[in-house]
């Protein structure tokens, strides 16, 4: 069952087989796959559940209540990186596009031969893939509900014969409300929260949410438990009330900025040094396009289509309308001319493109901020500015040749194109990284990466920490670099396969079941509400 | 509203929005306590940030215009702040770019204005949840992927 932070009304004390942290894309389908084997499994989530009837199509809302600081978690760096994390039941695949893509076969190759995960095949991975797929029903985006944002860039870049389509995504009978990110309000997007969890659920699993894991228990050189605390639902502050767990196998999902930050804190699971390191992140910028005729944004699938022509060269171009307070935000004007341009909001249709394969890399670091905060340290180098200059380049290209007659972007200097002049003029222009307004990130993946050498990699290929024993990770934070697109199915592929490796050594009664980590049967405390 | 008196609050809400055609006007009354609900749901420093950013605001104002920002013009305010926006200097647009976050959501989430911009949200939500999508799906079974890879 489901209980929240509200229905607790004294300290608690569980023991269980599993503890799993987070309930996100790595945390969801750990909790169904344990559960259904039998394990008895534990999930704290920080964030709060919402249902679809709570998903209003209010974004500001939708930031405020199942976003990390309300949607507005910022890099510290050249340039500031807004980076949005979900922080809800489903974690941010409750938040997210749905885009369902498996992973650019080469990174696969490369995670091989550089990090030593031999282990890692693509007949294994591609197994794992299917069955997702087929259980989240992916399948590519209808175009007949799409929009006519999408509709109209594919054609410029079908025109500019440009390798393009229809994304995949976990979606099931999709009629293109517009609101993905701010949660599916038809239940259309198989998220986390609708598929994984609600199948944990059913095999016994509870989830606590408004809880947050602040401590992972160790003993003799093993993780027996965690140590957390609830919070109040409206403030985020903590209620007084705590949660001790005794678990005989501790899973770590909390994403690859919390996930270090908890370790970073108490000194954990770190001899090779590398927890907090290696932070890569999708960095994401946009084109916005004004057309004579009316596309009527945000309605449709806002993340439908992609460009995929320059993937092998770390550019990957994917769609993405947003409602008025948003889009808003995209266009660096102020006054009448923001006002001017804003009263054709219903002409204009926008498009993302991002950094897929990243050179820059940044950092987790445990700074003492108030709260329960982490700081992200991160710069973008030569090279992906180039790169995300090219991608504005691109999507201005494929606009024009769409039909619009401006295009605007967010390059100092360059905010407004009128044809192909500016646009070559954009071309041939040094752009600096600070050039960038209001860049975006996503995906942040790689900052306890996997190895096959505990000196540079924080988990083994089962997602076992090389330092502690029965303490795994499993989120974005051990993907060793960028899988070349969005990450959720190869993260979910990842947990899918974490699972097996624990319900192995769970069922084989190891490690010391039945010494120091007490049954099920032993639970001292009982969830009060339902 | 605190930090800001109601004719600052108004001023920089005009700057920034103007007064978009056939759209209602900044409504400060309705727009500051959300800005504050808002600025209070980011991370502790974001209101700092902002005030911060209103100050400096001033600063450059002085140092651009002559005057403070209260004692320019509408048309000079804007001029200022299209001005930071598309400075190359990561600062000036950081501080124009920080206000402009939780004014512009502000304003454009109203319901009657998003709603002639042809974003209805309340329709939308109501003809959404009409909506029956089934989830008859169980996981399909598979080998065991760990045996497979030999672990």
């Amino acid at each position: 069952m489901i209980i929240p932070s509200r229905d607790v009304r004294e300290d608690l004390r569980r023991a269980v087989d599993v503890a799993i942290i987070g309930s996100g894309a790595g945390g969801g389908p750990l909790a169904r796959e344990l559960a259904s084997a039998g394990h008895s499994v534990l999930v704290v989530e920080e964030g709060a559940h919402f249902t679809r009837e709570d998903f209003n199509l209010k974004p500001a809302e939708a930031y405020m209540r199942m976003y990390r600081d309300a949607g507005q978690t910022v890099t510290m760096g050249l340039p500031f990186i807004l980076l949005p994390l979900g922080k809800t039941v489903g974690g941010t695949t409750t938040v997210n596009s749905g885009t369902a893509l498996r992973m650019f076969p080469p990174v696969l190759k490369k995670w091989r031969m550089t990090h030593g995960l031999d282990e890692l095949t693509e007949e294994e991975l591609n197994l794992i893939y299917g069955h997702l797929e087929e259980y989240l029903f992916v399948k590519r985006a209808d175009p007949e509900v799409a929009g006519k944002v999408a509709t109209t860039f594919l054609s410029g870049a079908e025109k500019l014969g440009l390798s393009c389509g229809w994304l995949p995504r976990n979606a099931k009978e999709c009629e293109g409300f517009g609101s993905c990110v701010f949660g599916c309000p038809s239940g259309s997007k198989q998220s986390v929260d609708v598929t994984f969890i609600p199948d944990a659920l059913s095999f016994g699993a509870d989830v606590y949410t408004c809880c947050r894991a602040e401590r992972i228990e160790v003993k003799g050189g093993r993780a027996v438990g965690i140590s957390c605390q609830f919070l109040d639902e409206a403030t985020g502050k903590p209620s007084g009330r705590r949660l001790e767990v005794e678990a005989r196998a501790v899973v770590l999902a909390a994403g690859a900025i919390c996930t270090p930050y908890l370790l970073l804190r108490q000194g954990l699971a770190n001899s090779s040094g590398q927890v907090g390191k290696n932070l890569a992140i999708h960095p994401a910028t946009q084109a916005v396009a004004l057309f004579d005729e009316v596309l009527g944004p945000p309605r449709g699938i806002p993340q439908a289509c992609y460009v995929d022509e320059f993937q092998g060269e770390g550019i990957m171009l994917e769609g993405g309308t947003v409602p008025p307070e948003i889009h808003a935000l995209s266009l660096p004007f102020a006054g009448r001319r923001s006002a001017e341009l804003m009263v054709k909001y219903p002409n204009m249709g926008m498009f993302g493109g991002m950094v897929s394969e990243s050179a820059s890399c940044g950092a987790v670091k445990d700074t003492g901020r108030r709260g329960y905060r982490p700081t992200i340290f991160y710069l973008l180098r030569g090279e992906d500015v180039a790169k995300a200059k090219a991608a504005v380049v691109l999507m201005a290209e494929i606009w024009f040749a769409a039909g619009a007659h401006r295009v605007f972007t967010t390059i100092a200097g360059h905010y407004e194109l009128t044809g192909a002049r500016d646009l070559r003029r954009l071309e041939r222009s040094r752009v600096r990284v600070s050039d960038f307004y209001g860049m975006s990130a996503y995906h942040p993946l790689g900052t306890c990466r996997m190895g096959g050498d505990p000196q540079w990699s924080v988990v083994k290929h089962t997602c076992e920490t090389w330092d502690v024993e029965g303490l795994y990770i499993c989120d974005g934070s051990v993907l060793p670099s960028s899988p070349g697109v969005n990450p959720q199915l190869t993260i979910m592929a990842m947990a899918m396969r974490c699972a097996g490796f624990i319900d192995e050594r769970l069922s084989a009664g190891k490690p010391g079941a039945g010494e120091n980590a007490p049954r099920p049967e032993d639970v001292a405390g009982e969830p009060q509400g339902d | 509203m605190k930090g800001l008196t109601r004719q600052q609050w108004e001023e920089l809400l005009t700057a920034f929005t103007g007064i978009p055609e056939g759209l209602p006007p900044p409504d400060a009354e309705e727009q500051v306590p959300f800005i504050e609900e808002y600025l209070r749901a980011g991370a502790p420093e974001l209101p700092g940030a902002f005030h911060a950013s209103y100050l400096l605001l001033n600063v450059l104002s002085l140092l651009m215009k002559g005057r403070p920002f209260s004692r320019l013009d509408p048309g000079h305010r804007e001029d200022l702040l299209n001005r930071l926006l598309s400075s190359r200097n990561p600062l000036p647009r950081g501080v124009a770019t920080i206000l402009a976050l939780p004014v512009l959501t502000s304003y454009y989430r109203r319901p009657e204005v998003a709603s002639p911009l042809g974003f209805d949200s309340r329709a939308l939500k109501e003809e959404a949840a009409l909506r029956v999508v089934s989830r008859d799906r169980s996981l399909p079974p598979r080998d065991d992927p760990a045996e497979e890879a030999g672990g």
